[in-house]
């Protein structure tokens, strides 16, 4: 419907057609994010993530990364891509990744031997709509371009997008829609990460938090949360 | 239907074959192919010029040399000579998908009901012939309704026959033993001894005497050849389920060109698929270069598939390995394996608010095929075994994944595992005793915790003799790493990383 339309009426509804227009500006920008929603993660800080969307992880060490991804990934509850480069020496072991709540018979490795393969594999994985996750496991910067088309590519089909880097990197730009770093802390049992949102599109830094991972619960659980949150409880 | 045989007899195929190799060769000047037979060297094969020159296969080389001095020597290749016919066969697939060689000199083609597609058996004969000649190979036919019987045609007679079918003992009837039935010299000189020189002399003596003097294969030969026993052709390749074909007026090379025929040709295809019910899961596009050589490229699917545009998509990268050359006069899509589309492919046919799911199962099968052309994709299958090299396998990624087994996935196991263990330096206050520092990645840590260590023995019935056992470590290193380290006879190695 158009806005000139509603303001055919007698009454001169301004707030009304505010409303339409900023709907209007919702489905312009991520018609397919708006249309897949958000998926739920029970114990992440901000409560989940938003599908149809690329989110970047910075792990300080390689372990912590990839268990994370494999929490924000068991929760898809669909097809999950884990898309790695033949140069890394690590290779996703899947009986951990099950411990971290990522079910094998969702999972489906693949194994690129140049970085544009895995570029491509990724895109298209994103944009697949039989796909409800898809991890790209980077060693390198990618360029902004590049983040862009695999945003495109996310918003076109329904897949929660990761992109997992070492943190040791310096931060560049990427049109990712969160950023968020992760790294371990000592741990007896059940793994414990230190995590922090540095970017978020529409959204401030926060953070950060300590997270436990509970495996027989198959939850994530917030153990501190940043002073600024408790004052506010 | 009665069956119909063609058969080509190509008398010079070893000479032919080098001329058509050797573009530099004058058809004027004699050729012969020679083989060494214990320490002597003897002709194998004469063309045209030198056995008009009165030059026999047999003949010792130094005789020929003498004989005919002009005369040009190749080697005998038997292997090529095998391989280049094998091809010919692959060629001779776009009269027939029953095309099969006929070692050493001749292919057999099962015409049967194909001949009206070329205007009748006689142009079909003619232009298989032709197009031999054009190529610069000699070839005389047949066709009759038993394959031997056209490929004794076919040899012994020079004008190109072709037999009603049930006349095969009448036609055969008066052609020579020797070129007819293929039979060993010693064999035939016994049977000339006897007066035996025609088909149909042999054909008329009681079978059990010959049977006892010549063994049982003269009399199978014989009556393959009067047709009273049916003779079988070993086709080149199996006969496509499916297929379509197109023949080009013009030879096209442009790759565009290409792709416009392969477009009409999937349409077609995929059209023979829907009427039949199935899906196709190998497909092989053969192109018909203008020199006679035969190409193919071939697509694999993980599911039965009939989607033309997806197909497509399939062979776009795949079509870069042809090499037109002067262009191809002919392609043809054969789908070598089809499926009938299950109902696990199509659930919305019964439950009409189960498409959307069928559409997402369709979309992902497509995906694995196209990341299948270009990368490994595998999935994982779970493996009930303590020993963790074992205990994952990797499975198609199209096949539904086995159940996970109990303790199979647990939160201790490291989430990353190196490709290849990397040696470690540990340093320990006592030999033996548990390590303080360790040296990785040219830095040293100091390490802050350490649990283990988990024992696991080799799997005796699977392992290699003198595997050793291992010991797992979970260590956490003062910078926060948390790596999974493994002792075996007293060297320890990364084996890779925890959550």
């Amino acid at each position: 419907m158009r806005p000139a339309d509603s303001t055919a009426s007698a009454a001169f509804d301004q707030a009304a057609m505010l409303a339409a227009l900023r709907a209007r500006v919702v489905r312009l920008e991520g018609s397919g994010r708006a249309a897949a929603g958000r998926l739920d993660i029970p114990g992440l800080p901000g409560g989940g993530l938003a599908r149809a969307a690329l989110h970047e992880v910075l792990a300080a060490a390689p372990g912590c990364g990839a268990a994370f991804a494999a929490v924000l990934l068991g929760r898809c509850g669909g097809t999950v891509l884990w898309i790695a480069g033949a140069a890394d020496s690590l290779q996703a072991w899947p009986p951990g990744l099950a411990g971290c709540g990522l079910d094998p018979a969702d999972l489906i490795l693949v194994r690129a031997e140049r970085p544009q393969d895995a570029l491509w594999a990724m895109e298209e994985a994103l944009r697949c709509p039989a796909v409800a996750g898809a991890v790209l496991v980077l060693a390198d910067n990618l360029p902004l371009t590049a983040t862009r088309r695999l945003q495109l590519a996310a918003e076109a089909g329904r897949a929660l997008g990761l992109l997992l880097r070492p943190g040791m990197l310096t931060a560049e730009p990427s049109a990712a829609l969160t950023r968020w770093r992760v790294a371990p802390l000592p741990a007896v049992e059940s793994p414990r990460w230190h995590l922090e949102l540095l970017r978020a599109k529409g959204g401030a830094p926060d953070g950060p938090w300590t997270l436990a991972w509970q495996a027989a619960t198959r939850q994530l659980r917030i153990e501190e949360a940043p002073a600024a949150h408790r004052a506010t409880r | 239907m009665t069956s119909r045989f063609l058969a080509l007899h190509l008398p010079h195929f070893a000479t032919d074959r080098i001329r058509r190799a050797e573009r530099g060769l004058s058809p004027d000047w004699p050729l012969a192919v020679w083989a060494a037979q214990g320490s002597r060297r003897l002709l194998a094969a004469v063309d045209a010029a030198a056995g008009a020159a009165g030059l026999r296969p047999g003949q010792p080389l130094a005789d020929a040399q003498a004989m005919l001095p002009a005369l040009l020597l190749r080697q005998s290749d038997l292997i090529g000579e095998a391989q280049a016919l094998a091809e010919l066969a692959l060629w001779a697939r776009r009269y027939t998908p029953l095309a099969a060689a006929d070692p050493p000199d001749g292919l057999l083609l099962d015409v049967t009901g194909c001949a009206h597609l070329h205007g009748g058996e006689a142009p079909l004969l003619e232009e298989a012939m032709g197009r031999l000649r054009h190529a610069g190979i000699a070839a005389r036919g047949a066709i009759a309704g038993a394959a031997a019987t056209a490929g004794a045609l076919a040899r012994a007679r020079s004008d190109n026959p072709i037999a009603v079918s049930g006349t095969e003992a009448a036609v055969a009837g008066p052609l020579p033993v020797g070129l007819a039935l293929r039979l060993p010299p010693a064999m035939l000189q016994s049977l000339a001894s006897l007066g035996l020189h025609q088909v149909h002399a042999l054909a008329g003596l009681p079978r059990g005497p010959l049977a006892r003097r010549f063994g049982q294969d003269l009399l199978d030969r014989l009556d393959a050849v009067v047709g009273r026993r049916p003779s079988p052709i070993q086709p080149a390749l199996p006969p496509p389920e499916l297929s379509a074909a197109r023949e080009m007026v013009e030879p096209i090379v442009t790759r565009s060109g290409i792709d416009a025929v392969l477009d009409r040709l999937l349409d077609e295809l995929c059209d023979r698929l829907r009427t039949a019910g199935v899906g196709v899961r190998q497909l092989t596009l053969l192109a018909w270069r203008v020199d006679g050589a035969v190409q193919e490229v071939a697509i694999g699917t993980g599911q039965p598939m009939r989607e033309a545009a997806h197909l497509r998509r399939l062979f776009a990268t795949r079509l870069e390995r042809l090499e037109p050359g002067l262009g191809f006069e002919r392609m043809a899509l054969e789908a070598r394996a089809t499926q009938p589309m299950t109902a696990g492919m199509q659930p919305g046919l019964a439950i009409g608010s189960r498409t959307e799911e069928a559409d997402a199962e369709l979309a992902l099968a497509q995906l694995l095929d196209r990341l299948g052309q270009r990368l490994r994709v595998r999935r994982v299958a779970p493996r009930a075994s303590h020993w963790l090299d074992h205990a994952v396998a990797a499975l198609d990624p199209q096949t539904c994944p086995p159940p996970m087994p109990e303790g199979w996935a647990a939160p201790a196991w490291p989430v990353l595992r190196l490709r290849r263990p990397q040696p470690l330096e540990v340093a320990a206050a006592l030999p033996d005793a548990m390590p303080a520092l360790l040296h990785w990645g040219g830095r040293t840590h100091r390490l802050r915790r350490l649990e283990g260590p988990l024992r696991l023995e080799a799997e005796w019935w699977r392992a290699q003799p003198g595997q050793a056992r291992r010991d797992y470590y979970r260590v956490e290193l003062d910078s926060g790493l948390r790596l999974w380290l493994c002792r075996a006879e007293g060297r320890w190695t990364l084996h890779g990383h925890l959550p």
